[in-house]
């Protein structure tokens, strides 16, 4: 079958000034990204992420080796027409306000004007900054920035997206916009690239994943198969009586398994997202990005007429994507648990929704981070199984005070 | 072409937004009505009509030039700088589309500038003829003036080509002579041969006391009823009062060469005129012989006891060819071919250096090519010593640099001096279609092939 994104041998040697190699940044890069599927590239910091990107849309020449997007080159204007890009920075004109900024990109997409209007107004909605649409955007926090970012890179509705660490600067639910976003326009069958080192969300969303490191694959696969721990099982249950819980407990025993038992805790981004949702509806003022939960009518509708699929018709979306349960959900939730106290986490969550979405996550990161500023390059293989390890650990139990606070 | 046009729109915005040119735009404003109020000149109505004209149009075209090279580097090396270039090509456009989309915005930004402010220094001049009417009204002087003014300001004259003199044979016959007498300074041939020329040059445009000049011109066809001699005196000797007689007649060779009455009028005038300031004597069309063969002479006259020499450019013989406005509006093309030329040059150089070393770049160039006659000239006289070097290297991206001292809007305007079609043509050949497109070039192929991204590792 065609891939959405294909790569062969894809190489780039950064040199020095006398053309003397210096660095490996992607080194021998056989990627395939089928179309409709959400994939996310995974590394630490200088892994080799975002120049991958940028030899994709041709922003820079492989030193070896050749990509391939949706059947093209990357630089050619047709194909071009069909992507959606998201720097890692959100690049933007400060001296623009928003809605010229987008009303630009559509122009450059050669949108005409009755469309762009359309689409412009959708997407202003649908990232939260019709209020102050008007402003230019060097005046902008760096999470308003990202939302004009992301709304730029849709302007055209892409059938590849490629995205390089989206939700770097936005609030939980800006995050969380983001995800459901992503999952939308993979239902309506678009391809999406997730570039990320924020694991979490790239849980969430993805369908395979490939983690980078020093340039190369170390390994990939898909998300459900590399995190599943097939001698493990869950059971999740409605509240049942104690004595059930104790003679579910001797069963297990008598087949000389360990068990734990307690109560599931709520995600907490979903509880952020409840938590912001009531002050919303108190309208409660604010001068940054209004939260909705909109998706930009053309992106979710899927008729064939584009005048019809411009329509501003947003589904409201908030409760179906609150209430949704990612199927991984309960890794996610343990690694919380173990990596700080509740309660912390959630002032500072609340208190500015502008700080990334969970520190666990952040955490996380720097262990990477460390691990690949040691210059003795670890064994592959080593590595490997310390990430998936951190993934996939669900060995901290949740503690007793937290299910005291739960309850009180 | 749509998203040439968002390009070229967005950089009109970055210029006025980010405040580069609002500071020249301020300034012109301030400057040019400043100027208009304060310019006397030599306290002539033509004097101070020329000095307005001139300042304006050099004020306006240089800050012009500068603001352009400056817009053009920055609003390349600024994007590049700023990655926000990495959303722009990443769009279906490309990349010599966004140079393009560049350079439209920045040739926009400046024709309406340009329109605007030259459209002030007309309308003002226009009006300064009036208001000094109307300011002058007792002085019987008046009309004279404006008359004058309208004669040798408000008007495009063209020129008669004088003809090369030839004086090879004059020069050989001094040679051999300086050598018969076995006086040859110890130099190369050739530098005696020049020096020789030169000074037989000088000697056929030099007066003694009751001396006459003749100069000669073939087809001549009056268009109008006066014709205009121009001309600037030298002297070896300044005269206390700076001022000296002289001779002057226009008609019919035969009668100046060998006193044959002509058939045709003819004009003959003595007048005094300050020396080494440029003047301008009226005559009637109709001496003009029906041969169109038309002689003007010059004779030092007593009371004189000086010497008078016409430098090189010291005379011409003008007659009316085309309008003021026309003229105007020529001068002004010249400026906008100008502003092009370093439109391109600007992104050329910010395609491959920042923003300082090309601004850098640019500026010497912008220097260098408002002084091309002089670097030629001396890169030429320079060129015995470095021939094959020279001539290879530097030579050629001299001969490449364009000639804006050549092409200078206020020399013709200044003189009321016809700015044909035909010279403005050769210009936009010389500085559009092949220079800037060049550069152009140059600068696609370039940004074609570098990479936008900076390395991140």
């Amino acid at each position: 079958m065609e891939y959405a994104v294909e790569t062969f041998s894809l190489t780039k040697i950064f040199s020095d000034w006398w053309g003397r190699a210096k660095v490996y940044a992607v080194d021998d890069l056989n990627l395939q990204i089928k179309k409709n599927e959400v994939f996310g590239l995974l590394g630490p910091n200088g892994s080799g992420k975002s120049t991958t990107i940028k030899m994709l849309l041709g922003l820079l020449h492989p030193t070896k080796g050749k990509a391939v997007v949706l059947g093209g080159d990357g630089t050619d204007p047709k194909i071009n027409s069909r992507i959606g890009f998201l720097p890692e920075e959100s690049y933007l004109y400060k001296y623009l306000n928003a809605r010229e900024t987008l009303d630009f990109y559509g122009r450059l997409f050669g949108l005409p004007s009755e469309l762009r209007k359309m689409r412009v107004e959708a997407l202003l909605d649908m990232v939260g900054l019709k209020a102050v649409a008007n402003r230019s955007v060097g005046t902008y926090s760096k999470g308003m920035a990202r939302r004009i970012g992301l709304a730029q890179a849709l302007i055209n509705d892409p059938e590849l997206l490629i995205l390089d660490e989206p939700t770097t600067g936005l609030d939980p639910i800006g995050t969380r916009q983001i995800k459901d976003l992503i999952l939308k326009l993979a239902q309506r069958g678009k391809t999406i690239l997730l570039c990320s080192h924020l694991l979490a969300d790239v849980e969430d969303v993805c369908d395979r994943i490939a983690i980078l490191y020093g340039g190369k694959i170390q390994t990939q696969g898909r998300v459900r198969e590399l995190l599943q721990q097939t001698n493990k099982i869950q059971i999740t249950t409605e509240a049942i009586s104690d004595a059930t819980v104790q003679k579910i407990e001797r069963l297990i025993k008598d087949e000389q398994a360990e068990c734990e038992i307690a109560s599931p805790l709520d995600k907490l981004e979903s509880f952020f997202i409840r938590t912001v949702a009531a002050a919303q509806q108190q309208a409660q003022p604010t001068s940054g990005a209004v939260s909705t939960t909109k998706i930009g009518g053309f992106l979710v509708e899927e008729s064939p007429v584009e005048k019809i699929l411009d329509k501003l018709v947003s589904a409201p979306l908030t409760e179906k994507a609150v209430q949704k349960e990612p199927m991984t959900e309960k890794v996610v939730q343990d690694e919380s648990l173990a990596s700080g106290p509740d309660e912390h986490l959630l002032t500072e969550l609340t208190g500015s929704p502008e700080t990334s979405v969970s520190k666990p996550v952040a955490k996380e990161e720097k262990v990477e981070e460390e691990s690949a500023e040691s210059q003795q390059v670890p064994q592959k293989e080593q590595i490997r199984k310390d990430i998936l390890d951190r993934l996939t650990d669900t060995s901290s139990p949740p503690q007793k005070d937290d299910r005291q606070k739960e309850n009180s | 072409m749509r998203s040439i046009w968002a390009v070229a729109k967005n950089t009109i915005k970055q210029a006025l937004r980010m405040k580069v040119a609002v500071v020249f735009i301020v300034l012109l404003l301030v400057l040019l009505p400043v100027l208009g109020m304060t310019t006397t000149g030599d306290e002539t109505l033509k004097g101070r009509l020329q000095t307005f004209v001139s300042y304006g149009l050099s004020l306006t075209s240089l800050l012009l030039c500068i603001l352009t090279i400056i817009v053009s580097v920055y609003t390349v090396t600024s994007d590049i700088k700023h990655r926000q270039i990495y959303t722009v090509v990443t769009k279906p456009i490309r990349r010599y589309q966004f140079l393009l989309g560049k350079l439209f915005g920045i040739m926009m930004l400046d024709v309406i500038l340009l329109a605007l402010f030259s459209a002030f220094i007309y309308a003002y001049a226009v009006y300064m003829p009036k208001k000094y009417k109307a300011d002058h009204k007792e002085n019987p002087q008046v009309s004279n003036e404006i008359t004058q003014v309208n004669n040798e300001f408000f008007t495009a004259r063209a020129a008669l080509v004088i003809p090369e003199i030839d004086v090879t044979r004059e020069v050989n016959e001094r040679y051999q002579e300086l050598k018969g007498m076995d006086r040859l300074p110890d130099l190369p041939y050739e530098q005696i041969i020049s020096e020789l020329t030169e000074q037989a040059k000088v000697r056929k445009r030099t007066s003694n006391i009751g001396q006459k000049l003749i100069w000669e011109f073939d087809n001549v066809k009056p268009l109008t009823k006066s014709m205009f001699i121009r001309f600037k005196y030298d002297v070896a000797v300044t005269p206390p009062d700076m001022q000296v007689f002289g001779m002057w007649y226009a008609g019919d060779p035969n009668y100046v060469k060998y006193g044959q009455q002509p058939e045709t009028p003819y004009y003959e005038n003595i007048l005094r005129h300050s020396v080494q300031t440029f003047h301008e004597i009226e005559f009637p069309a109709n001496v003009v012989p029906k041969s169109g063969h038309l002689a003007i002479a010059f004779m030092n006259i007593y009371p004189n006891n000086t010497s008078i020499i016409f430098p090189d450019d010291g005379l011409a013989v003008l007659y009316k060819a085309d309008t003021f406005t026309a003229n105007f509006v020529r001068a002004v093309f010249l400026i906008l071919f100008r502003l092009f030329f370093l439109a391109c040059l600007g992104i050329l150089a910010s395609t491959f250096v920042s923003f300082p070393v090309a601004i850098l770049m640019c500026l010497v160039l912008f220097s260098t090519a408002a002084i091309s006659g002089f670097v030629i000239e001396s890169f030429d006289s320079l060129s015995s010593d470095l021939n094959i070097f020279y001539s290879y290297s530097i030579k050629w991206m001299i001969r490449f640099l364009p000639q804006f001292d050549k092409f200078s809007p206020t020399e013709f305007i200044v003189s009321a001096r016809l700015l044909s079609w035909s010279i403005l043509a050769r210009c936009a050949v010389s500085m559009v279609f092949i220079k800037s497109f060049i550069l152009l070039a140059l600068s696609f192929i370039i940004f074609r092939y570098r990479e936008i991204a900076k390395i991140i590792v």
